[in-house]
């Protein structure tokens, strides 16, 4: 074994970390080798140096600073926290009194849809003889339509349940 | 009523169950509690993270984030003799993370306000040099071999608890605590020569 293999025994057992027979060794080693003795004291120094230092204690002021932060920090969560519940219990307020308001038109019955021809741009005096239940058969019959017919145009009004609703359809209407 | 019941009667007695009552109580909230629970821990957590980072406005800001993770997961410690282990490797943990995030530095001039010991001047001068050189040395070292370090030769753990601490066995924490020692004697070794 060589003195850099020694080296990091010593260092472990400079501090306790050796086991008790390898201590014997080391130490038998040591009392043999005249740079593993200046090693083993330099070791025991820097040891004794580095627990000097750590015995200084830091400024109470320093620790005092750390628990203001923490305790500031979980003051602030818990003020969100709170401002949270009021929100949150808030929004359910207003969404049970909506809900509550909505509720009756929800229960009203299905909408229903009546068609009827209102007028006729084109004719207004030929409106009267007009029928909405043709203009299926109309469009079908559009591609089919002769060049000389003549297109007639009607507009058709949807009305519903709802007064708000009004639905306008224009549509065109060509031969008999 | 003797001496030894008067002392009894004045100190604050910090029992096991004293302490269980007093995670008990933080956890439900009780914020006295929790700052009771952080002045029994403050010196552990700022101390360990100084000598981690080398700076006191890094360990205060390395401190702040451990006790609020210690706030956050009290439920999860079952024991009060639990807390100074959880404490330590959650140091540890915050502290590498912050010195992967800041640029490291040697910043030997930016050593701790240290509290007045009313030391001979002349005395005080060597042990603050001392101290600047211990600093610069624990810098040089790898992250976990100063982990292991000032686990083990500052705060006294054991191998076994700082293996625990740095989730490491005990044979690779006693493989860095050997070469954190060598190293920290050759620095300390040439910082004299050089410096004296």
């Amino acid at each position: 074994m060589n003195c850099q293999e020694w080296e990091e025994r010593i260092a472990l057992y400079a501090a306790g970390d050796a086991a008790p027979r390898e201590g014997a060794e080391i130490e038998r080693h040591v009392a043999e080798c005249q740079g593993c003795q200046v090693f083993w004291s330099g070791m025991k120094q820097s040891l004794v140096w580095l627990r000097e230092a750590h015995r200084e204690e830091i400024a109470p002021a320093h620790y005092a600073v750390v628990r203001a932060r923490v305790m500031a920090e979980l003051e602030r969560g818990r003020a969100r926290w709170w401002r949270r519940v009021w929100v949150y219990g808030l929004a359910a307020v207003v969404l049970a009194a909506v809900m509550a308001v909505v509720r009756p038109h929800a229960a009203a019955p299905p909408v229903r849809t009546t068609q009827a021809v209102v007028a006729k741009p084109a004719d207004a005096g030929q409106g009267a003889g007009s029928r909405p239940g043709g203009l299926p058969h109309d469009r079908v019959g559009r591609r089919k339509r002769l060049p000389h017919a003549k297109a007639e145009t009607i507009l058709v009004k949807l009305e519903t349940d709802n007064p708000d609703v009004v639905i306008y359809w224009i549509a065109e209407r060509r031969g008999d | 009523m003797n001496v030894l019941a008067l002392l009894a009667m004045a100190a604050p007695v910090e029992s096991p169950d004293n302490g269980a009552r007093a995670i008990a109580a933080a956890n439900a909230g009780d914020l006295a509690a929790f700052e009771s629970l952080m002045r029994q821990n403050e010196r552990l957590v700022l101390v360990t993270a100084l000598r981690l980072l080398g700076k006191l406005e890094d360990a205060q800001d390395a401190s702040q984030e451990v006790f609020l993770r210690l706030y956050r997961n009290l439920g999860k410690i079952d024991a009060v003799e639990n807390v100074p282990g959880w404490l330590y490797r959650v140091t540890v943990n915050v502290c590498h993370d912050m010195a992967r995030r800041r640029p490291a530095s040697v910043a030997v001039d930016d050593m701790p306000e240290l509290a007045d010991t009313g030391a001979d001047p002349q005395q005080s001068a060597t042990q603050a040099e001392r101290r600047r050189a211990l600093a610069m040395s624990l810098r040089f070292l790898s992250e976990k071999e100063r982990a292991a370090m000032v686990l083990r030769d500052l705060e006294g753990l054991s191998t076994g608890e700082v293996a625990r601490a740095l989730g490491s066995s005990e044979a690779t924490v006693r493989s860095q605590i050997s070469k954190a020692r060598i190293k920290v004697r050759v620095f300390m070794e040439r910082y004299f020569r050089s410096h004296l």
